[in-house]
């Protein structure tokens, strides 16, 4: 009873997939759920087998393990011996090079999927036209396909894919071709049409930022691996890998060993004492994952914009002072030790934001970004907080 | 990895798909019409036997190969002719191809197309014209310098080493090899000239120091291609040889086979050793355009051209005159030449008639060997595009494992000189029982014509087919397509230009192919470029040349049309 709406709210199923490409692996046992009405995103670094994924999922490819339903049918298994071609599957795809036909005009790429399902001519004319309507480039059916910009060329693709009702839609890395600019606008365009059609989208990208914004659920993906499946947010603030961890956003990671073991944080919270430049401070987080023991070396991973940055000798927002050029050398945990001393080496005025080098301890240096609204200068000194709750330590 | 290979290793069962057996026959009848003949070539050299008399096998035409003095001269020959318009015609290729793609040379784009042109003018014409000029009796240049006074009798004569040598420069030799190599330079990445000119080097030393090392690679895979092709015909060496007794491989091997008690034994050991000697050229080859070693002239970029300045017009004389030579005189010599009473004699009360033509047009035996000509063409053209597409797409589209394989057998024919691929089908349609019907027919010419342009039509769809990418069909696919529409519909549409130009060239090849047809022809089946050939033994020098016209004017059509069509040098290579 409970698990009935779940299986039809299930648009596509991907169960023990593998691609071998030779003897190696582009995907590797994966497995992940799309449901009704999502944008799902592959994402990950090129080579992780996100676009082999996609392939397997549209029929291009052919599995040499698992099994693949779309729609509660069975679409590929190599078990049962089954495969269905790619054009009876009913899905959508836009390529990375939009793939436009060029010997057809803006109409007949668009009316050529309606052919093919022996629609007449009329309601193709008609059902055409609306869906031109729709992205804007209504009265140019008859303009050959060849003389249309790149965002329009993405247009047409998206067209040519939705006019037909699939019951889901493959996005290539459909944004890779166009400036950054245009890219921003499409990306907003298509969560738009997506929203109001209400579509099913499985989505496969490297650039996380059109990842992140894009999607409802991601998998990051690495090396042939489904690594961790969840909603922007929670892949991003719980990582449950190192690689994810570091392939989304930017991370600042710092070593040393665990000291003690569910502290006044919690039965998740942890000390570390810092090695090498940083000897002598320690830092409280949370545990990102098992495996730490008390003496066992640890990384202490935090996102640069989590760092609180306040310049040395200023009062903290809690109200304390820190004596110039020490760290609390206490580890007991309380807030104000969970501060280290950073000297800006180098930095740089990029627009809206400041990027720094800040170096710790006299060599270990980091990345920040620190907002414009204060000044600045090389050579400064800061004090940089680390809320225990934003950092999270990881085994070695 | 083990864990996954465990898992496959289960949940694969070894499926054998409909496509893969239609890919391995494929596979195995391409092998079969290039591979296998080859085979029994190599096998029939061991087979000393007379014609008609129980097989015996020995050494005896090895022997005679490497040890008759008529033989062993051949293959020196061979390999001095050869060497000697290699050496020439490769550095003045070189500047062409230079000027033609990184200079500001006036009416560049004209003169690449006239060699393009010329590329296509069948070589037995060309021979026929320079014949008028460079006679050393009554040729036009010879009579004309011979009038001068200090000149007492024409120095030049065509029927010697140095006329062979000559007529091949510019009948394929400097050609092909402009054709070749223009686009390559025209691809090459100016920054690297520029750094050049920046750091302080002038046009010529950039030229010499930075271009030339960097094309090394393309010149050198093209001089190796440039001597592949320059064994495929053996009209020029039959038309100017014989009168001297000069032989090269080709025609020994075509004498062997045509006198009245055959050497098959002599003939094919002959053949293998030239095929022998090949193959290193052709490993270097493959080695030079495999490798990778073409990475630094590849991909988008602006290419600039350099200001020739005040060499401006020094440099356009020599080019155009270049032009003329391969491309004008042949013409015009071979235009004159049809309305001559007397082939060469221009000095002669009123020379001039149009009785050649009637005569010829009014043949019977041309009438036939014009329809054989038709048939021959039109048919090789169709097979040419429906084999070769079928091949360049296994190559660039399926995941069929023989492809590589695929690939180098088309690519094989190109290695294997005329004479010896003819000599090849001939072995497998007398040899093999249920063939032999076929002999004698202008389906044997067919398929021998699909052969012999299966090197350049397999090369031209397949760049074409990688240039469309995979993404339009995969697109089609998706959309509902199933793979019959989608090549319908997708892949045919869009490859028809370039289809058209392969149907276009192979026709030709098919109309002008001496070579290849010359030991598979009877009176029944001879097209055209076989009869000229006949009309010269017969000293029917004037029928000839009609003959060799008509060729020469079907050629710079089909030429012009296959460019109109989109087809480029740079798609040869």
């Amino acid at each position: 009873m409970g698990a009935e709406p779940e299986i039809s709210e299930t648009v596509l199923s991907i169960d023990g997939v593998s691609k071998l490409f030779g003897s190696a692996p582009a995907v590797d046992r994966a497995s992940l759920t799309v449901r009704r009405g999502e944008v799902f995103t592959l994402l990950g670094p090129s080579g992780c087998g996100k676009t082999t994924t996609l392939r397997l999922v549209a029929g291009l490819e052919r599995p040499d393990a698992g099994e693949i339903t779309l729609r509660g049918r069975v679409v590929a298994s190599v078990s049962h011996r089954r495969f269905v071609g790619p054009h009876k599957r009913n899905l959508g795809m836009v390529f990375q090079s939009y793939a436009i036909w060029p010997h057809m005009t803006v109409f007949e790429n668009v009316a050529y999927p309606l052919e093919l399902r022996g629609m007449k001519r009329a309601l193709v004319r008609d059902k055409v036209a609306r869906v031109l309507d729709l992205v804007g480039l209504g009265g140019m059916e008859i303009r050959p396909a060849t003389l249309l910009s790149g965002g329009q060329m993405q247009r047409l693709a998206l067209c040519r894919a939705l006019v037909y009702e699939p019951d889901m839609l493959l996005l290539d890395e459909p944004f890779s071709n166009l400036d950054a600019k245009l890219r921003e606008q499409m990306r907003l365009e298509v969560k738009l049409l997506q929203r109001r059609l209400g579509i099913t989208v499985l989505f496969v990208t490297h650039d996380q930022v059109e990842a992140l914004s894009l999607s409802d659920r991601i998998a990051v993906m690495h090396r042939g691996r489904v690594e961790q499946v969840g909603a922007p947010r929670s892949l991003y603030e719980q990582p449950a890998s190192p690689f994810v961890r570091d392939f989304l956003g930017q991370t600042v990671i710092l070593t040393g060993r665990v000291t003690t073991l569910g502290s006044d944080h919690g039965p998740a919270g942890v000390t570390v004492q810092m090695s090498g430049a940083l000897a002598g401070c320690t830092l409280a987080g949370r545990t990102a994952s098992g495996a730490l023991a008390p003496g066992a070396p640890a990384h202490v991973a935090i996102r640069p914009e989590d760092i609180l940055v306040v310049p040395d000798g200023l009062v903290v927002p809690d109200g304390l002072v820190v004596p110039d050029g020490q760290v609390s050398p206490d580890g007991s945990g309380r807030r104000e030790a969970n501060q280290l001393l950073g000297t800006i080496d180098a930095l740089s005025f990029v627009g809206d934001h400041y990027e720094a080098r800040v170096t710790l301890g006299g060599e270990l240096s980091i990345v920040l970004f620190l907002p414009r609204a204060c000044e600045w200068r090389e050579g400064q000194r800061l004090q940089l907080g680390f809320p225990p709750e934003m950092v999270s330590v990881w085994p070695v | 990895m083990a864990g996954l290979t465990d898992v496959l290793a289960v949940a694969r069962p070894r499926r054998i798909e409909l496509s893969t057996v239609l890919c391995s026959g494929v596979l195995a009848v391409v092998a079969l019409c290039v591979v296998f003949p080859l085979v029994l070539v190599a096998l029939q050299s061991f087979q000393v036997a007379p014609p008609g008399q129980p097989a015996r096998y020995g050494l005896d035409g090895w022997r005679a190969a490497l040890t008759e003095p008529g033989l062993r001269s051949a293959l020196v020959n061979t390999l001095t002719v050869t060497f000697v318009r290699q050496l020439l015609s490769l550095p003045l290729a070189v500047l062409i191809a230079w000027l033609l793609a990184r200079t500001d040379l006036p009416g560049r784009s004209w003169i690449e197309f006239a060699f393009w042109a010329a590329f296509f003018l069948p070589p037995f014409t060309v021979t026929l014209s320079w014949i008028l000029l460079l006679d050393p009796e009554y040729g036009l240049i010879n009579t004309s310098l011979g009038k001068l006074p200090f000149m007492g009798t024409g120095p030049f004569n065509i029927y010697s080493f140095w006329g062979i040598v000559w007529v091949h420069i510019v009948t394929g030799s400097l050609t092909v090899k402009v054709i070749l190599l223009t686009p390559a330079f025209r691809n090459m990445n100016s920054a690297f000239e520029e750094a050049s000119r920046v750091a302080g080097a002038g046009t010529l030393r950039t030229a010499l120091r930075i271009t030339m090392p960097v094309m090394a690679p393309v010149i050198l895979s093209v001089l190796l291609l440039g001597t592949m092709v320059s064994l495929q015909t053996f009209e020029v060496e039959q038309v100017l040889g014989l009168p001297f007794r000069f032989f090269v491989f080709s025609t020994t091997i075509y004498d062997l086979l045509v006198t009245r008690v055959p050497r098959y034994d002599a003939a094919t050991a002959l053949a293998v050793l030239v095929l022998a000697a090949m193959l290193p050229l052709v490993f270097a080859q493959q080695w030079l355009t495999r490798g990778g070693r073409y990475t630094t002239v590849t991909g988008q970029f602006q290419s600039r051209v350099h200001r020739l300045g005040r060499w401006r017009w020094p440099v356009t004389c020599l080019t155009v005159g270049v032009v003329l030579i391969v491309l004008g005189v042949p013409v015009l010599f071979a235009l004159l030449g049809t309305f001559m009473k007397l082939f060469g004699f221009f000095h002669v009360q009123d020379p001039w008639t149009l009785a050649n033509w009637q005569t010829v047009l009014g043949d019977e035996l041309f009438l036939r060997s014009l329809h054989n000509t038709l048939v021959l063409s039109v048919g090789t053209a169709v097979a040419a595009i429906v084999v070769h597409a079928l091949i360049a797409y296994i190559i660039v589209r399926t995941t069929y494992a023989g492809r590589g394989l695929l690939d180098l057998v088309s690519w094989l024919p190109f290695t294997v000189p005329g004479i010896i691929l003819g000599l090849a089908l001939l072995w497998l349609f007398l040899g093999v029982g249920f063939l032999r019907p076929l002999y004698g027919t202008t389906a044997l010419l067919i398929i021998a014509g699909v052969i012999a342009g299966m090197p350049l039509g397999v090369q031209i769809i397949r760049s074409g087919l990688m240039q469309l990418g995979g993404e339009l069909e995969e697109a089609s696919r998706i959309a509902g397509a199933s793979w019959w529409v989608t090549y319908r519909r997708i892949v045919l549409r869009l490859m028809a230009p370039t289809l058209l130009a392969v149907g276009m060239i192979t026709f030709v090849g098919a109309a002008r192919n001496i070579g290849n047809f010359a030991l598979l022809t009877t009176s029944a089946n001879r097209p055209l470029s076989i009869l000229q050939l006949d009309y010269v033994a017969q000293r029917k020098l004037e029928e000839a040349v009609v003959v060799a016209c008509i060729i020469m004017f079907v050629s710079l059509a089909g030429a012009l049309l296959a460019r109109l069509l989109g087809l480029r040098g740079g798609s040869l290579g």
